[in-house]
């Protein structure tokens, strides 16, 4: 998916590489990501969402 | 045997042996004052008691933190259990780890011994072990192999056989070894490596010569250290294997998990094994002489200054609970260890550390996005503005730096529960063909004739 393409689907502003912090377990990861520069709202990537965020918290926990 | 005094009370019956005559006899699990005693009675060779459990965690609640309390007891038709191994219908366990006993030769003399191995003999040749790799894998499909012995690196063909193991499908081979030749012989570890072996279980009782004089007859120390900085050259996952004797190491355990620690990723685990009485022995061992799962879990956490908890620890899923227990830390640079993930292992008979299936998720990944994108590990390309710095981090952090600590209580005709054994999921290969349960096949009564084991004449 294009940078350009994601909006933000309640302020319809696109969305900006903001810093965001994933917290998992009491571990906290900061990252950037694509966020709304108004309401905040965050996009994550299904890849990172299945991906690496997967296995992070199969590391943390009990998978 | 002491008389049961009025608080003691009974929290279950099972079968046993007896010392002295092997006779399969009633057996209670009686609890009194924060212990745990076997107590049985041979109608010939009278009262036997032994200790199987001290202090907490509790032995009533333990089987509960994740383990498996035993299914449905099924009664074979023979002689009843441990005399119908091979298997018998009453074994509650398929196999998931065989044990090869590739020869019964030993480098060393040690007075702690499971084998009773000597320093001559004959191996089986080539052909007779490749019949039995391809006679399991033909009955059981996929299984672990473990290669032992005697000392298994006396032999010169061991890589053929892993090789040969591995061309007919085995995907795990571990190398028990007390790693003198590791040590000396680099050429030797790296055609074990480039065969397929996939780790080295190494005899490490402590971390001073002492120890290995008392329990090994000679020291030893250096040579391990050796042995451990060849594997890590050879990229072989080395796990430590302490034998914990009570009055001689049982008060260096925290040290050795912190060497351990230190030399994560080449040491990938320490695995202790409390000591366990087979072969031949003058006196019926005494409690003093036996250390139970739940003192080593106290000992892990007193010894290591509280950077483990004995509540970290968890019995194994696929085993009977009070054979085992492990937990996985992370270990940071400083030496500190945060525990990582405390669940069920992902194999039956050797707790892998996380940063395998890990390490097999992210080879999976990686390749997912360098077909979607070309981007390897990177961000994904088609979502820029993506930065996972921290993520990468916290991965490559369990992929070098996981430590797994475990324990495996063997048991000895003292203290041998039937219900135990009935859940072992690790068998030795009989020289005849059977597959026996791992306690049941090292099994001797006091004066060392062995249940299973052919018996070896020593030199």
């Amino acid at each position: 998916m294009d940078e350009q393409k994601l909006v933000c689907v309640k302020c319809r502003i696109p969305l900006a590489p903001g810093d965001v912090t994933l917290t998992y377990m009491g571990s906290n990861f900061p990252v950037k990501l694509p966020k709304c520069p108004r309401c905040g709202l965050v996009y994550i990537p299904e890849a990172l969402a299945t991906g690496k965020m997967q296995q992070v918290e199969a590391a943390l926990e009990d998978k | 045997m002491r008389k049961a005094a009025g608080k003691e009370k009974v929290l279950g019956v099972t079968e046993s042996l007896c010392p002295e005559c092997l006779a399969r006899i009633a057996a209670r699990k009686v609890a009194g004052d924060d212990v745990v005693y076997l107590v049985k009675t041979c109608p010939e060779h009278g009262d036997f008691r032994t200790v199987i459990w001290r202090g907490t965690p509790a032995y009533e609640t333990w089987a509960g933190e994740g383990g498996t309390t035993p299914a449905a007891n099924v009664s074979s038709a023979g002689k009843g259990c441990p005399f119908d191994c091979g298997l018998c219908p009453g074994h509650r366990r398929p196999t998931c780890c065989v044990l090869l006993e590739v020869t019964g030769r030993c480098n060393l003399a040690c007075p702690v011994c499971f084998a009773s191995a000597g320093r001559r003999g004959d191996d089986p040749d080539f052909a007779t072990v490749a019949g039995w790799l391809r006679q399991i894998r033909a009955a059981n499909g996929q299984c672990n192999i473990q290669l032992s012995g005697g000392e298994p690196t006396l032999r010169d063909d061991l890589p053929e056989i892993i090789a040969l193991g591995r061309s007919l499908g085995y995907g795990f081979f571990q190398l028990n070894t007390n790693g003198l030749r590791l040590a000396d012989d680099r050429e030797y570890g790296a055609r074990l490596k480039e065969a397929g072996l996939s780790c080295v279980f190494l005899q490490f009782d402590g971390l001073e010569d002492d120890v290995y004089e008392r329990i090994r007859g000679r020291t030893l120390l250096a040579r391990k250290q050796e042995a451990i900085a060849r594997c890590a050259e050879l990229g072989l996952g080395v796990v430590l294997v302490p034998t914990l004797v009570p009055g001689i190491n049982t008060g260096h355990i925290g040290r050795i998990v912190a060497f351990a620690a230190g030399l994560v990723p080449a040491v990938r685990g320490v695995h202790f094994q409390p000591v366990s009485y087979f072969g031949r022995f003058p006196q019926t061992p005494a409690d003093a002489d036996r250390f139970t799962l739940p003192e080593l879990m106290r000992a892990l956490e007193e010894q290591s200054g509280g950077k483990m908890r004995a509540t970290d620890f968890r019995p194994s899923g696929a085993r009977n609970a009070y054979c085992s227990f492990h937990a996985e830390y992370l270990v940071a640079a400083d030496g500190a260890m945060k525990l990582s993930r405390s669940g069920r292992e992902k194999t039956c008979c050797q707790p892998r550390p996380a940063a395998e299936g890990v390490r097999k998720a992210r080879s999976f990944v990686a390749r997912r996005w360098s077909a979607a994108g070309g981007a390897g590990t990177a961000s994904p390309a088609h979502c820029p503005g993506t930065v996972t710095d921290s993520l990468d981090a916290f991965l490559d952090m369990v992929e070098t730096r996981t430590i797994c600590i475990s324990a495996m209580a063997f048991q000895d005709a003292g203290n041998i529960d039937t219900d135990r054994l009935k859940d072992c999921p690790l068998h030795i290969f009989h020289p005849d063909g059977r597959l026996i349960p791992f306690c049941a096949y090292n099994l001797t009564d006091k004066a060392g004739r062995p249940l299973y084991r052919p018996q070896e004449v020593r030199p």
